[in-house]
């Protein structure tokens, strides 16, 4: 158990960008930017085929 | 939705990129030495940074100071270095380390640059280049000698785990090579295919391939200008100041304005056939000028840049095989990206046109 005591946990912190964790808030933020720009082309995707659907079937 | 295999892929891609990107740590290094200037025939001590290293006391911890000096002679294949003689670990960062420097130095100048080297069997071995002066002292002026420099450096542990390089100018900004470099790279591929539609334009005459190629310059323009910011925040950084008139800098200004132009000329013209073939011509030159401005003369300049004076770009620690998992990667991420926009900025175009036509005819 002696291994949980929180000084072993900071010495045994894998490098300097990730010793404290927060990293991973703003990788997390990224990732959800990103996500959120695809989803919003996707969408814009799916109305521009519906258009050019509509436009196909009037001719 | 056709063709949507790419664009989820294009979305993998880029998750990968900025997963595998930020989050794989630096190899371990060596961030400062104090004092950066020893003298030659006394026991030395100096006190050393690391950076992501695991100093733990109790291991056996390596040092050697190294001169490169290619001066020293008759020891060809040799190391001519000196090996600590002891390493006490203040933290896990923190080093003291002492040596005993021999009375003469293998040189004749009197004075020579010394690389540190540690060694640490968790973190491998790892370099600081030209980390510290040493000076023959003046008590002691005599000729000199290669005795005492003789300690090889060898049985170098590797570190485990996979790690970016750590450069110390660049240090965690070297992350950047994924997002900014590769943005560049996927700028010339959208800009390539941009002056390929507008060859297959003048050469058929359909208004198909004018769209694209305006898509794609539309978004490489877009690229540009990001290409253009980000490379100011990161030179900010590591040479001190957002815009130093680099000669890459000023090149790539006159390029994204030689961009910024085929807008304004198509835009000026007043009949769209003819804005079509002439903007059409116009972007075939652009593209033949974006060549030698970005990859040609900042390579015949000095350059702040990689690559400059005719060197090749990227090479050994600026670009390694770790980084290039990351960096190939975004640049095909990025490229699918910015198809994908110049797709739904050319479709609205042709949904445009269809329209008009039905309005006119």
């Amino acid at each position: 158990m002696q291994n949980l005591s929180p000084a072993l946990f900071l010495q045994a912190a894998p490098d300097f960008i990730r010793s404290i964790g927060k990293i991973y808030v703003v990788v997390a933020v990224i990732v959800i930017v990103v996500l959120g720009l695809f989803a919003y082309l996707y969408f814009v995707d799916r109305r521009l085929t519906k258009l050019e659907d509509q436009i196909q079937d009037d001719e | 939705m056709k063709g949507l295999w790419w664009k989820v892929l294009a979305l993998l891609l880029m998750l990968y990129v900025v997963l595998a990107g930020l989050l794989i740590p630096l190899k371990s290094g060596i961030q400062s030495v104090e004092p950066m200037q020893l003298t030659a025939g006394q026991q030395q001590t100096i006190r050393v940074e690391g950076y992501n290293t695991h100093f733990e006391s109790g291991e056996e911890i390596r040092a050697w100071l190294r001169l490169g000096s290619p001066r020293v002679e008759g020891k060809e294949g040799r190391d001519t270095a000196i090996l600590s003689n002891s390493v006490k670990v203040i933290g896990v960062q923190d080093l003291s380390i002492s040596f005993q420097v021999p009375a003469y130095l293998p040189t004749s100048d009197g004075a020579a640059r010394a690389s540190l080297i540690i060694d640490n069997p968790k973190d491998g071995a790892f370099v600081l280049p030209e980390a510290i002066i040493l000076k023959q002292s003046e008590a002691l002026a005599g000729p000199p000698s290669p005795q005492g420099w003789s300690s090889q450096i060898e049985n170098l542990s590797a570190s485990s785990g996979i790690t970016f390089p750590f450069r110390g100018l660049l240090a965690e900004t070297i992350r950047n090579q994924y997002f900014h470099v590769s943005l560049w790279f996927s700028l010339m591929i959208l800009m390539l295919a941009a002056a390929v539609y507008a060859a297959r334009f003048l050469i058929s005459g359909r208004s198909e391939f004018d769209r694209r190629s305006e898509a794609l310059t539309k978004v490489g323009l877009a690229f540009g200008m990001l290409g253009l910011f980000t490379g100011m925040v990161w030179a900010n950084f590591t040479w001190g100041k957002p815009w130093s008139g680099d000669v890459k800098q000023n090149m790539t200004a006159i390029a994204l304005l030689i961009y910024l132009a085929y807008f304004v000329l198509r835009a000026s013209v007043a009949s769209d056939q003819q804005a079509s073939r002439i903007g059409a011509a116009y972007n075939i030159f652009a593209f033949a000028m974006l060549i030698p401005l970005l990859y040609i003369i900042p390579r015949m300049r000095a350059s702040l840049h990689p690559g400059a004076g005719g060197n090749p770009g990227f090479g050994g620690e600026d670009l390694d095989s770790t980084m290039r998992m990351v960096f190939y990667p975004g640049i095909i991420g990025f490229t699918l990206v910015g198809l994908w926009l110049a797709q739904l900025s050319w479709r609205t175009a042709r949904l445009k046109h269809k329209i008009q036509e039905r309005l006119l005819g």
